[in-house]
Formats: structure tokens, sequence, C-alpha cells
């Protein structure tokens, strides 16, 4: 009989709040905060608005060296570790694996670069700290003495799914008892809106602010930026009944890979993706039909959005389970978009309300059941897509109690 | 701004601390916690913030025990020893760091101040 992983403890930072009920709450009355940014009135971003780490972490000197998206790493694990209730001794074995993104704020951090010349009397001794991947990693394990197996995972946006699947296998596996996995990103910075707006992969027009981000909808026209941070608490489940935990929910799949195709776009059937979603659902032991919803990756790209309808249609057939796409809410988080959207699911979940995706009006495709006004859905398993540029394909399959 | 006063707010700003509870007496190391990536940061901040050259070795007191050491195999009284090395403290205070080796790293606040002052005069 092969472990089972439970997930005891989340922490969240997202454009709708910090806690379950600030999350909930926003989901059912619209309470979003697309917005447009300071330096560029052309596209709109989905910025999470009153955060300060510092309310988490205390005084903590290292705070200096962190990136807003490692901030939002150290948040959310500090407040995955308090929602868990785990006596902090036991955190010295546990593993630890993140989702990181790059630093995108290169105008920020170097506000005054002239001919390349970077140094300037101010700069930090140790600036590059804002920029390594792994930074949110070590502060995390200092502060909460983590000290077992770990990993940080650059997988563009499925980066924060990967770090929870390979966690979770760790965990399964008999590698470890307890693991903390999530991630965090920002890209709000002109930086990181230069590089996605380049890229052609971001909402650019006028109009209503909250109306551009529109997942699967025929007149989608690219992503919002968004940012944010999501940590969980992943554990072997008799460890976790010993202890007497909360659980949450199971994890009880995972699969990945790479398209091998394109360095930004999706192979346009979806072949691998589908693959990756197919190893998940055979680990974790059901048949596509024994899944409830779907939190399906729904950028709101012309060509991802055609590929991920093609998938789903090719899995369920005309009667498919409900498709939620929460970034039509938050926007997309990059690298943290998974752990993100695992973390409202099981909100979600626990609430027996899930919400419609916003702004589908038209849909994309006639046969597959979009959630078009938020209700009441008793959903046990959880059937959750991340697909990231360079052809990352990441699949979790959850289930609630 | 006083010397005094820059320092403590570099110093708050490096380890995450009020400036109001960094004194002049304070250990840097013992009581305000420093570790060596924090003195690294605070070399390239008085570097910046007093347009000095800092000499990590000799503002941060890294070589002192060392020259404890040397000033034992030579025979020599340590306390002058030290002044010739450290020529921006004054006896007194060297006085009270050999009184204090064994309490562990004797650096405080106020030999910041000292050094960057000595730099000031010195160059």
């Amino acid at each position: 009989m092969s472990r089972k992983v439970a997930i005891t403890g989340i922490g969240i930072c997202s454009s709708l709040g910090f806690s379950g009920e600030q999350i909930i709450n926003n989901l059912k009355r619209g309470g979003v905060s697309f917005s447009r940014p300071s330096f560029d009135d052309h596209v709109v971003i989905s910025p999470v608005n009153d955060f300060n780490i510092k309310s988490y972490t205390g005084s903590f000197k290292e705070r200096r060296y962190l990136n807003r998206g490692s901030q939002f790493c150290v948040a959310s694990a500090v407040d995955a570790i308090r929602s868990s209730g785990i006596n902090k001794d036991l955190l010295s074995n546990a593993g630890l694996f993140m989702g990181t993104g790059p630093n995108l704020d290169i105008g920020g951090e170097f506000f005054e670069i002239q001919e390349g010349e970077m140094d300037r009397k101010d700069l930090m001794a140790l600036w590059m700290l804002r920029f390594l991947p792994n930074t949110a990693a070590s502060a995390i394990a200092m502060y909460a003495g983590i000290h077992g197996e770990n990993l940080t995972v650059n997988t563009a946006c499925a980066a924060s799914v990967m770090a929870i699947g390979e966690a979770f296998r760790k965990i399964r596996c008999g590698y470890l008892d307890l693991a903390l996995a999530g991630g965090g990103d920002s890209r709000l910075s002109r930086g990181g809106i230069l590089a996605y707006k380049k890229a052609n992969a971001l909402y650019t027009g006028s109009g209503e602010a909250d109306k551009a981000m529109r997942p699967f909808d025929s007149k989608r026209k690219g992503f919002v930026p968004g940012e944010g941070g999501a940590v969980f608490l992943l554990e072997e489940m008799d460890h976790a009944k010993r202890r007497g935990a909360e659980i949450y929910a199971e994890i009880c799949g995972f699969g990945s890979s790479i398209d091998g195709h394109n360095m930004t776009a999706p192979e346009p059937s979806a072949a691998w993706a589908e693959k990756a979603v197919r190893a998940a659902i055979s680990e974790a032991g059901v048949n596509p039909s024994d899944i409830d919803i779907v939190s399906s990756h729904g950028t709101g790209t012309q060509l991802n959005d055609e590929a991920e309808a093609h998938l789903l249609h090719r899995l369920f057939g005309a009667n498919g389970p409900p498709v939620i796409a929460i970034k039509s809410w938050i926007g997309h988080g990059a690298a943290a978009c998974g752990a993100l959207e695992l973390g409202i699911s099981l909100i979600c979940m626990c609430n027996n309300y899930w919400p419609e995706i916003r702004n589908l009006t038209d849909p994309c495709h006639m046969e597959l059941n979009f959630v078009r006004m938020g209700r009441n859905i008793d959903a046990r398993t959880i059937l959750l897509e991340n697909f990231g540029f360079g052809g990352q394909n990441g699949v979790l399959i959850i289930k609630g109690q | 701004m006083e010397v005094l006063e820059v320092i403590k707010r570099l110093l708050a700003d490096i380890l995450d601390m009020e400036v109001k509870d960094i004194l002049p007496e304070a250990y840097i190391v013992r009581e305000l916690g420093a570790e060596s990536i924090d003195l690294l940061e605070m070399a390239v901040s008085l570097n910046a913030a007093f347009n000095i050259e800092v000499n990590d070795a000799d503002i941060f007191l890294l070589r002192l025990r060392d020259h404890v050491t040397e000033a034992a195999e030579n025979k020599t009284d340590v306390v002058r020893y030290l002044a010739e090395r450290l020529p921006f403290l004054k006896r007194d205070r060297i006085a009270d760091i050999v009184s204090d080796l064994e309490g562990g790293p004797t650096l405080k606040v106020k030999d910041l101040v000292s050094y960057v002052e000595w730099r000031r005069v010195n160059g």
C-alpha cells in the first residue's frame, strides 16, 4: 500500500485576500483588483494590495534580499506553518520545494545603467540574492529551521505546481514525511510587463480593466499579469493523523511533461500536455469520469485556451465536469499560478462554492462545461492544470476529505 | 547628521531593527546579532554614506586575535601593539577590548564611529 499525502497547512497571499474567508467573500461578491499600472495605460494588472512581509516575519534581516516574488514565498510559508499547527521541531527534517520566477524588475533594481555600467555606491554587497532563484528557499529554511531534501523549480508558469508535485512524490515514495511546497512570483514591474508585452502575450487595449481577462471567451486578447504566492504543508497521511492535524485534502497524483515544440507557444493539439494529465490521473488511480471539477490553466491567450479546450474535450467528451479558470479572478500569477490556484480551489472545495469564469460571454468551445455562474458544486476530486512557457506542463489530482 | 546617527541608521536598516535600540555601547555581533554578511553590507554602506575607503579587516577588528597572539609571541605590550595596528581606536578602548576578549566578538557600535571619524581626518 503506497503512502498517502495530505495537505495540512495553507498559506496564501492573493489579490483576493490572505485568508479563506476574505477569498471566498471576494469570489462571491466580485471583489477583484484589476487596474492599470502607473507606467503603462495599455495593459492591465492584478496586484496584491496591502501586502507587507514584515507583518508575517516580524524583524527579519534577510528581508532586504527578498524580491517581491520571494516575499510572497516567505509570507505564504510562514502562514502555512502557522495554519498547520505543527510543532516546529518536526520541521527540522521537512523538505522544501519552491516554484519561483526570475526577477525581471531590472529597471527598478538598476535604475541608472548607462553603457552597461551597473555599479553604484548604494548597491548592496549581496544584491545578487535579489536575482538568485533559491533566495526564497534559503530564507524560509532559516526562518522555519528546515534542513531536509529540497528543490527550487524554475519551470516558468508550471513551476509551483511542479514543486508541489515533486514534494508529493518525495513523501509518497518515503523520502520525506513532511514538506513545505508552493511558490511565489511577481512580474508587475516595468521590466516584467515589458517582457510579456514584447512577447505579445499580454492583453493590451482600452476599456474597463476588469473586463480584460477573459479565458475561453472568443474575444480573449491575452492575459492579465497577476502576482502572489501560496505554500502548503504536505504531510504523510498517517503522520498527519497521529498528530491530530486538520486535513484539508489529499494529493493523489502528479504528472509532468514538456512539449519540445516551441519556446513560448503550446503545442497546438496539447498532445504532450495530455500526457501529463493522463499520468496524473493514472497515478491517482482514478478515471477521467471520476473528476468532479477542472481548475484549468485558462490564461486568456488565443493559443493556450484553444489547445487546452481541445485537450479537455478529448479527455471528457461532451459531458465533462465543470471547468473553472481562476486566472479570470486573479490574473496570471506566473510561477506562482499553480500554488495560488490550488489554494483557491481548496478554499472553494471547503466552502462548496465554485466561481464563474469571469467575462466568459461567448465560449470558444461549445461542448465544454464551463462554469458560467458561481454556484454550489459538491466537488471532491479536482484536476488542476498548468502549462508554462517552454512547453512546461504540470498537473495535480487532489481529493477532498 | 552626525556620524553616530548615520551609523545607527545603517545598522538598523541592515539588521532590521529600530534605530532607538542601537546604542553606542552595543556589541554588534554579540548583542545586535550581526553575521559576516551583515558586516559585508555595512562596509559597502559606510563607503557609500561617508565616501571613505573601508578596510573590512580593520574596521570590524577581524584580525584582532591574530594581533594579540603576535604581541605575545613578540613579547611586546599588547595594548601598544594593537594601537599601532588599529590607530583609529583610543588606548583606553583598546585596553577594554583586551580585557573583554573572552566574552566573544568585542566590536561595538562606537568603534565604527571611531573608524569613520579617523578615516575622515586621515584619508
